[in-house]
């Protein structure tokens, strides 16, 4: 479990993170999720312990970051933005360097971590081949079999499909889902659909804030209970919209098309309730019969949108 | 540590760094071996070490440049700080990589006063508290290195300054003869430190206030003492000149004089600046 407390961080005036505070419970894959430079980045290296924080703690099972450092990075696997690979090494060196700094005594069960997260990750085969001349796909399962290492309970990646080829990147969404059975798996991403697809829960951070947080499910309906509904009827413009405006709790009609007697417009139910029936009835006793009705919540994308659009222009990218 | 240390003794094996400083060693030694001891018939293995110490200037900042500046480059440093391995352990292993490699062609420097034996009495006792002597002053210049390795993330500009750093003690012999003359000279020098220091905590406290006092504070304090006790301000830069010596207690043992205090500030000047390599790294972690 990882508790953040109030973090904040500060880069001389420029506040990267603004008073984050977020529980991770075990078990679930967690998405943190916002456009570029919104503290992302900033938060995991806190949360790693590679950067401090300027104010606020961070417990990793109970050991705080910045008193128990040893024991907290114990408990992480993490993969940076950019994966810390030495060129010059082969595969199989690397990882058997990364099992002894994370504390793998034996020889020999170092031997055995690291075919086990070679076959997890999909390295088979690749091991004796240099760093230096792995494509970027396989790099980033380099990167991901390192952070399996020393048997840590949480693994945190640092947007793992950035860079990627479509084909890469399903491939390394279905190896993080795979290790969401296993692990504590926190993930960045600016990619919606990414989070939507592979996330248990959600946070969103814009401006170095945390704006929301809750499962795909939860944000996409709790932000917009406001369903969308939108109508073509046959009829003119003004008894169109008279009849529509009759409704109780039906806001914000727009007209989307209008052409030879039919009208198509947009409304937005404010109360979360459906008013198809409503709407429907009014407009048949107004005498413009309907001719097609479409009920649709918002998607969390357009819920994304809307809580990073208002937090402020995205600053600079800070640097990881 | 032992993880670190391995890995990068490797490192050097991997690349080239670790082999030309191999071959550079050894030419020069036998170099001065041959000549001085097998041509010449001498018996004396101090001087050929005394003779290559220049040696140092350029091949220990090659060996150190990369220690740090390569792993902030490569952003390879996050693997090591988010591991379960302390600052200290993870200093400690690069510099033993480094002393390693810079210790492993004098293993042939070794065996040189043993083959002298076979022709004549030779003194091993100086020949081979030289050769340690030696080996310390390397690892001073690497404990240096290290840490100047440790400011900056080009590896060009960690040789230069390491380089040019190694230059001024190596010359702080005939450097400090010019300065004997006149306690305003001293007054100047110690004013033009204090500007340099406070301009330091200036920005790195980013405080102008702080700066300011303490410029204030520190030059009326070397004012005072200027007026008052002069000679005090002269011999406190001479003796501050003197530490900045990191070659002559070697030479003082080349010269028969083996001394504890040798041994003591080697070991100093090393722990003094691998501790600033710490705090180097850890401060990072704050900007």
């Amino acid at each position: 479990m990882i508790e953040v407390k109030h973090l904040t961080k500060r880069y001389g005036r420029r506040t990267a993170v603004d008073d984050v505070s977020f529980t991770v419970e075990d078990g679930c894959i967690y998405g943190l999720l916002g456009p570029n430079g919104a503290g992302k980045s900033t938060t995991m290296n806190i949360m790693t312990g590679f950067l401090s924080a300027t104010e606020g703690e961070v417990r990793i099972d109970g050991h705080d970051i910045a008193e128990e450092p040893l024991e907290a990075k114990a408990c992480i696997g993490y993969l940076p933005e950019q994966p810390p690979l030495y060129q010059d090494m082969t595969v199989e060196e690397y990882l058997l360097f990364v099992a002894e700094l994370k504390r793998v005594r034996k020889k020999g069960d170092r031997r055995v971590a690291v075919n086990k997260a070679c076959r997890r990750t999909g390295l088979v085969g690749m091991e004796k081949r240099l760093i230096r001349n792995l494509s970027k796909g396989y790099r980033q399962r380099v990167g991901i079999a390192a952070a399996l290492l020393g048997a840590p309970r949480i693994i945190i990646l640092d947007e793992p499909t950035v860079g990627l080829d479509p084909a890469q990147m399903i491939e390394i969404r279905a190896l993080i889902h795979d290790l969401g059975r296993t692990h504590t798996v926190i993930l960045s991403s600016h990619i919606l659909s990414e989070v939507q697809t592979v996330c248990d829960r959600v946070l969103i951070i814009a401006g170095g804030k945390l704006v929301a947080q809750g499962t795909p499910e939860e944000l996409a309906g709790k932000l917009a209970a406001r369903g969308i509904i939108s109508v073509t009827a046959q009829g003119t413009r003004e008894a169109v919209l008279a009849a529509a405006s009759g409704v109780e709790g039906l806001s914000d009609l727009r007209v989307t098309a209008e052409k030879s007697g039919e009208v198509s417009f947009t409304a937005v139910s404010t109360t979360g309730k459906d008013l198809r029936g409503a709407l429907s009835l009014a407009l048949a006793q107004a005498g413009c019969p309907v001719l097609s009705m479409n009920a649709g919540s918002m998607s969390l994308e357009d819920v994304f949108l809307q809580l990073t659009e208002h937090t402020g222009a995205p600053e600079q990218k800070e640097e990881a | 540590m032992a993880a670190i240390f391995k890995r990068e003794t490797r490192a050097y094996y991997t690349g080239m760094i670790g082999y030309v400083t191999a071959a550079v060693s050894l030419f020069f030694l036998g170099l001065y071996f041959s000549n001085r001891n097998l041509m010449n018939a001498s018996s004396d293995f101090a001087s050929v070490l005394y003779t290559i110490t220049m040696i140092l200037l350029f091949l220990v900042p090659a060996i150190s440049m990369r220690s740090f500046a390569e792993d902030r480059r490569n952003k390879t440093d996050q693997l090591l700080l988010t591991s379960p391995v302390s600052i200290p352990a993870i200093v400690l292993g690069k510099f033993l990589a480094e002393f390693v490699v810079f210790a492993a062609p004098m293993a042939a420097a070794a065996v040189m006063p043993l083959i002298l034996t076979a022709f004549g009495s030779v003194s091993l006792l100086s020949a081979y508290s030289a050769l340690f002597a030696y080996l310390l002053l390397g690892a001073a210049c690497l404990a240096i290195g290290t840490w100047i390795s440790a400011l900056t993330e080009n590896q060009i500009i960690a040789y230069l300054a390491t380089f040019g750093a190694l230059l001024v003690t190596y010359l702080m012999n005939g450097i400090q003869t010019m300065f004997t003359s006149g306690s305003v000279l001293a007054l100047i020098a110690f004013l033009s430190v204090l500007v340099i220091a406070s301009v330091l905590t200036g920005v790195l406290c980013k405080s102008l206030t702080a700066a300011c006092a303490m410029f204030c504070g520190g030059s009326a304090a070397l004012i005072v003492l200027f007026v008052i006790r002069p000679t005090w301000l002269l011999a406190a830069f001479d003796s501050v000149l003197s530490a900045l010596e990191l070659f002559s207690p070697f030479n003082g043992i080349v010269g028969g004089m083996f001394s504890l205090t040798a041994i003591v500030y080697y070991l100093s000047v090393i722990a003094l600046f691998l501790f600033l390599t710490g705090q180097t790294i850890e401060r990072r972690r704050w900007a």
